[in-house]
């Protein structure tokens, strides 16, 4: 087999395991996350003499919340509860509620799921396993095992390796994805020209990371496997080069090498295992293949997670729900962790990774303390006259499109009546309502694009709003258990006004809104069920309802 | 009657060069005069021991040639793509007459059992007869439409002479059949078989099929076309062989048969001059022959043969085949060895 | 107070005005090089017919008559000296001079559809770690203007087999095209008659006036992208008649002739008169595996009929030489003659043609050897064609985008213009 050379990045930084890459002292573990993210963070704004944004409203703190760690936005009545509730601790309660919640489950396996297997997003037995482990609250490490290395035998776990299954058929996509997903490094990176910052990354880097799945196929009966020996060869495409073919290395991202034990075999028996590897890929009823005493993808695991060598797989993960909360990684891009992109806060990036280790990385935890942070907790609004100061910085809270699903579920919740939802002080009957929103959500879900890097939206999107049925039929219909039949009944515009805003933005209009829909309502006042159908559509394709602010 | 399918024996695979789209007999002998793909006629003795084909020299066809007949042992006369027809000196190997035929790509000729008229049909959807003595045009006619209903260009692929030269059947892509008094060109029947002809109106939005070949039964009454079923994916020639034979001038279709064995296109049919079997053949990615009882429609026997087969030729008796097609040439036996078996009282009659 | 209906349809309009003004200074990071800023002045159009599922080069543009592998068809000449092309071609070889270029030396590798075809799209092979936009987006972003009224890349695709809707990777689904499969008429683009067309502006203009607020002090091209959408939605209602070839003449869509391929270049032509800057006419399905030459006599006459139709009809518009009119697909096929008289897949030695916008017409680059097996002089990849084109409407190919820290050119790297079918 034979590789072009893509790489050329290098990770040297990660190379030396130090604690701090300053040099100085970490803050000490016992720290509550949160208060180590905002020293962190308000150290370099001082050092950069920048002043953060104040923080959010709580109203809004409270839809930002609610969309990050429960997937939707709060219903009418928790939007009031939320901002009537005098306790000061309420903020921490409402986190610990929501990440103990459905609500969380749901949401952070769709995150998992698109984070994972970005171009299948249904597939259902793979949803099916990040439920259970979200569920279990799996740790990343034991998910990483489930994905990479599978337990056929396991019900709940047999699923994960559909990670791998579904890539099985590429070299590159296997080895690719794992580099970037789990260890944030994309080393496809500069494919045909010398990358003008990070040095040189050498080819058996590349072929060494190639060789931990190069034995990997998937059986005809979709079970994955691996054959006993089989070696990745490859040759520089440099002019000057006098080295020739090479035989790669088992060789991890850190320069850690594992030595394959020598087996020695005949020809008749390498034979005989091709035939019987043959037979299993291309026949039923081939009897499943027997499992090799060595495998690349177990020890890839096992030396990826071990401590020496751990940094790529923990710092990964951080810095990818630090960029889900904050809408900008610590290292941005995230796929790009290596000495020539240096992380916006080392101190803390490393002090996060010592904490995710030490606390079998475990990302509830991770996520709960990066939402009680005041870093996170941020206005997205920059008053502050001059140019939005840089976004490493994390002054001012980052507006986020939402994912189809947030979009999706939020739009059912917000078109109803707001006395449908079950009452706040029974959580148990909001688990069946939440399960339906999420399967009611698909239509929905399946218009809207994923955000990415640079997110636009398609005016597709705005056309579909402005002009289809369905949304009219679905989401403006004028019905009892709706939002339109709902403020129809409403005796004023005063109180139509009211209770949109509260349903559908979660806070209460300001005067100038009241005005302005008060003045429409009145000018169209005709047809008043037309009037406001056509306010609430206004608020359900506004921008507060498409971002998460 | 000395044949029987079921004996059905390759006892010749000669490898060509090039496709061989049409092929024609010497009497009495195993020389074959085909034309082909290299826009040549060759000739080839397949009894020979060591068969070599021989091309034909001089300035001849442009493209494929597709027909040959010979009104005499010496003479043949060859169709092509490129609109012509040309005599050939058969000893000399040599032209000796070019006419500009027809405005496009030529697609089968025939000739009359007597040996004086030939018939051509092309892309320009006409059918002309031809003095094979003269190369004098006698006339020409169509009842052929110049457009499939979907707005493309049509074809005429396929044109036959009744046994005993009386009628001529033309047959196009959309599956329409005319039937015409050989004297004088007026039509005396249509049939209809839409089922040879598949529009894909939305996978892949273009055609494929057509009527491609014709046969009349030794009593004129019956006309078998051929080509090849509906066919859903129209990348391949994936469908059945099909036949449909009819009592045309009842306008009846007495038999549609689709081949549960072979996919393929229907290239030559050929009936049995004691009516006992109808012959068809042609192919796909390989080819096949087939043998239907005309009466039933039953299959009486069937096989593989190496290559696509584009044309055939049968002996005096009947029962040896001559086929040419991809890169290749086969001779088929099917000799009674035995007292053939008691005809069945209704096929007697016919 | 009560706001009278036109008082407060005046109102909302100001606060429209003030919205776009303030979105157009936050796509500033989407800044143009000047280059393609005055490709932009000039109006420079794409029509792609996307010759889906691989037309034979042989019976199209790089004939091999009376080679083993030439097939029954002839060569015939063309208007340009000693360039002939195929016989089923007859009204393009009347226009080859004047209007377009061929390139019969393409070499891209892979002949395989899925590949083939993003390789043909996007003008590079697939790259895990990347999503590259195709030719449609990337144009629609270098021609096109951020708040046009028509939409900037229309895709059209009728039949089902290897149906591609293209995509904008990178760039984002701001580029993403409108996609015609089922009907020719774009998916929302009418209003619904329960709504009147007042309350329709109305409506937009009250989402406006409340989106105002919250957009002022908030930083973030995804949200300018989701006001610009909306601030386009009563344009794009306004093109519904563009889709609509009922609003031509009798005579002209005689001229186009009655094939839905042939409407749809009409459909193609009115598009780009209204300044849609690409255009995508999928003409499926070429892959003639059985029966090539009867399969190609069919869709070369398509071809041959609607593309002459389309560039008459550009050249008597003055638009032809702003408009570049392209015919590819995911590659040839064979030279071998299978048994069932088919052609199989093949991407080693194949054609492409360009005409109009900066091309030179008649001009016939590279060569294949005489059965046609291998690019015998001028061998270019689908990055050079890539290259080619761009320059051809005067975008520069060597302009990088950046996804992350890495530079991407819009043309493949090491990908170079072939010179000599540009003016």
């Amino acid at each position: 087999m034979r590789w072009i050379l893509r790489i050329h990045l290098a990770a040297l930084w990660l190379l030396s395991t130090v604690i701090s890459a300053s040099g100085a002292e970490l803050p000490s573990a016992d720290l509550p996350i949160e208060q180590v993210i905002d020293q962190f963070t308000q150290q370099r704004l001082d050092a950069e003499k920048v002043s953060a944004a104040p923080q959010a409203g709580e109203a809004n703190l409270l839809r930002r919340l609610m969309l990050d760690v429960a997937g939707r936005i709060p219903t009418s009545a928790e939007a009031t509860a939320y901002v009537a509730n005098p306790s000061a601790a309420k903020r921490v309660e409402l986190v610990d509620r929501l990440l103990a919640s459905p609500d969380f489950v749901w949401h952070q396996r769709n995150e998992l799921d698109r984070m994972l297997l970005p171009n299948k997003p249904n597939d259902g037995d793979f949803r099916k396993y990040l439920l259970w482990a979200v569920k279990e609250n799996r740790s990343w490490e034991a998910m990483f095992r489930d994905m990479l290395i599978g337990d056929e035998a396991d019900e709940n776990r047999k699923p994960a390796t559909t990670f791998i299954k579904s890539r099985a058929r590429d070299l590159d996509d296997m080895l690719n994805d794992t580099a970037i997903l789990f260890f944030g490094v994309n080393v496809t990176c500069a494919k045909c020209h010398d990358h003008p910052l990070t040095p040189e990354w050498k080819q058996h880097h590349y072929f060494g990371m190639a060789s931990f799945f190069s034995r990997t196929y998937v059986t005809k009966k979709n079970l994955l496997a691996e054959r006993p020996f089989g070696e990745v060869k490859f040759k520089s495409k440099r002019k000057d080069d006098t080295k020739g073919e090479q035989t790669a290395k088992f060789e991890f991202l850190t320069g850690a090498i594992i030595d394959e034990p020598v087996v020695e075999r005949s020809a008749d028996d390498m034979k005989k295992i091709e035939e019987t590897i043959k037979a299993a890929m291309q026949k039923d009823d081939a009897p499943p293949p027997e499992k090799p005493s060595f495998s690349p993808r177990e020890k890839l695991v096992e030396i990826a997670l071990r401590s020496e060598d751990n940094r790529f797989f923990a710092r990964n993960i951080i810095n990818r729900v630090w960029d889900r909360f904050f809408g900008r990684g610590l290292v941005h891009p995230v796929d790009q962790l290596h000495a020539a992109n240096a992380p916006s806060h080392p101190e803390l990036l490393d002090w996060l990774t010592r904490d995710l280790v030490a606390h079998g990385y475990d990302l509830k935890r991770l996520i709960r303390g990066i939402v009680l942070s005041q870093a996170y907790s941020r206005s997205s609004e920059w008053t502050a006259g001059s140019q939005p100061p840089d976004p490493a910085l994390f002054a001012v809270a980052k507006v986020k499109p939402l994912t189809p699903r947030q979009y999706a579920v939020s739009l059912l919740i917000a078109r109803q009546s707001p006395d449908q939802w079950p009452a706040l002080d029974k959580p148990e009957e909001w688990i069946a309502r939440r399960e339906q929103l999420e399967n009611g959500s698909n239509g929905y879900a399946s218009f809207f694009e994923m955000p990415g890097e640079n997110f636009q939206v398609a005016v597709d999107e705005a056309l579909l709003f402005s002009n289809s049925k369905r949304i009219e039929d679905e989401l403006l219909r004028d019905s009892k258990t709706e939002i339109v039949g709902y403020l129809k009944s409403l005796p004023d515009n005063a109180a139509v006004i009211e209770a949109a805003f509260q349903t559908i933005c979660s806070r209460p209009p300001r005067d100038d809104e009241r005005a302005a829909i008060d003045g429409y309502l009145q000018s169209h006042s005709t047809d008043r069920v037309a009037a406001i159908r056509q306010f609430v559509w206004a608020l359900l394709t506004g921008p507060e309802m498409r971002f998460s602010y | 009657m000395a044949s029987d399918p079921t004996k059905l024996n390759k006892t010749k695979d000669i490898g060509i060069p090039s496709i061989a789209m049409c092929v024609a007999r010497i009497p009495n002998s195993g020389r074959l005069i085909f034309g082909s793909s290299d826009f040549k006629l060759h000739e080839i003795d397949v009894f020979a021991e060591k068969p070599q084909s021989t091309a034909f020299g001089g300035e001849g066809h442009q493209s494929y040639v597709t027909g040959v007949v010979l009104p005499t042992p010496n003479v043949a006369v060859s169709s092509s793509y490129d609109g012509q027809l040309i005599w050939w000196d058969v000893e000399k190997r040599e032209p000796t007459r070019k006419v500009k035929a027809h405005e496009l790509w030529m697609r089968r000729l025939v000739i009359s059992p007597d040996g004086k008229t030939i018939a051509s049909v092309a892309d320009d959807m006409q059918c002309k007869l031809w003095n094979a003595e003269t190369g004098e045009m006698l006339r020409q006619f169509s009842d052929h439409k110049a457009m499939t209903p979907h707005d493309f260009p049509s074809m005429l692929h396929a044109v036959a002479f009744s046994a005993d030269g009386k009628f001529i059947a033309t047959g196009d892509k959309v599956g329409h059949v005319a039937i015409w008094e050989a004297t004088s060109g007026s039509k005396v029947g249509t049939v209809e078989a839409p089922g040879l002809y598949t529009w894909d109106p939305k996978q892949r939005r273009h055609s494929i099929g057509g009527i491609r070949a014709l046969a009349f039964s030794p009593d004129n009454k019956l006309l078998a076309v051929g080509g090849i079923g509906q066919i859903g994916n129209i990348d391949h020639l994936d469908a059945p062989a099909r036949v449909e034979i009819f009592d045309w001038q009842k306008g009846e279709r007495k038999h549609e048969l689709n081949n549960d064995k072979f996919k393929a296109l229907v290239e030559d049919l050929a009936f049995d001059p004691a009516s006992q079997w109808l012959l068809s053949s042609g192919g796909a990615g390989d080819g096949f022959v087939t043998f239907v009882s005309p009466e039933t429609g039953k299959v009486i026997h069937q096989d593989k043969l190496p290559m696509h087969v584009h044309q055939l030729a049968l002996n005096e008796a009947s029962d040896t085949l001559f086929a040419v097609g991809h890169h290749k040439i086969v001779v088929c036996e099917f000799k009674a060895t035995d007292p053939p078996p008691a005809a069945p009282a209704e096929a007697a009659k016919s | 107070m009560t706001l009278s209906r036109r008082g407060f349809l005046n109102v909302a309009a100001i606060g429209a005005a003030g919205t776009f003004a303030a979105d157009m200074t936050r796509f500033d990071m989407l800044r143009h090089s000047a280059w393609a800023d005055e490709a932009k002045k000039q109006g420079k159009r794409v029509i792609l017919l996307w010759l889906a599922g691989g037309a034979s080069q042989l019976e199209t543009f790089d004939p091999k008559p009376g080679r083993p592998t030439g097939g029954p068809y002839r060569a015939i000449p063309t208007s340009a000296t000693g360039v002939h092309i195929s016989e089923l071609l007859p009204k393009m070889a009347a226009r080859i001079q004047q209007t377009t270029a061929i390139v019969r030396s393409l070499n891209t590798k892979n002949a395989d559809h899925g590949g083939g075809a993003t390789i043909m799209e996007t003008g590079r092979i697939k790259d895990p770690g990347i999503e590259y936009p195709d030719l449609g987006a990337v144009c629609a972003k270098e021609l096109g203007r951020l708040d046009s009224a028509v939409p900037d890349y229309v895709s059209m695709y009728t039949s089902t087999e290897g149906r591609r809707k293209g995509g904008s990777g990178f760039l984002g689904s701001r580029y993403a095209p409108m996609f015609l499969s089922e009907s020719m008429q774009p998916e929302n683009i009418r209003r619904l008659e329960s709504i009147s067309d007042l309350d329709h502006q109305d409506r937009l203009a009250l989402r406006e006036l409340l989106a105002k607020k919250f957009t002022q002090n908030r930083n973030s091209d995804s949200l300018g992208s989701h006001t610009q959408a909306y601030q386009r939605v009563r344009g794009l209602m306004a093109s519904e008649k563009l889709f609509d070839i009922e609003q031509e003449p009798a005579e002209m869509r005689a001229k186009y002739g009655p094939t839905q391929f042939g409407q749809q270049c009409l459909i193609a032509r009115r598009l780009v008169e209204a300044g849609v800057p690409f255009v995508k006419v999928a003409r499926a399905w070429w892959d003639s595996h059985g029966e090539n030459f009867e399969t190609h006599r069919e869709l070369c006459a398509d071809l041959d009929h609607s593309m002459s139709a389309l560039l008459d009809d550009l050249k008597d518009r003055g638009l032809l030489e702003h408009t570049l009119v392209l015919t590819f697909g995911e590659f040839g096929r064979t030279p071998g003659i299978n048994a069932s008289l088919g052609r199989d897949h093949f991407a080693a030695a194949w054609s492409a043609t360009l005409s109009g916008c900066g091309v030179r017409g008649g001009a016939c680059f590279g060569k294949t050897d005489e059965d046609g097996h291998k690019v015998a002089d001028g061998e270019v990849g689908a990055g050079d064609l890539f290259a080619t084109i761009l320059s051809a409407l005067g975008i520069d190919p060597l302009k990088e985008y950046h996804v992350g820290a890495r530079p991407v050119p819009l043309s493949d790297f090491g990908s170079k213009p072939i010179k000599d079918v540009l003016i």
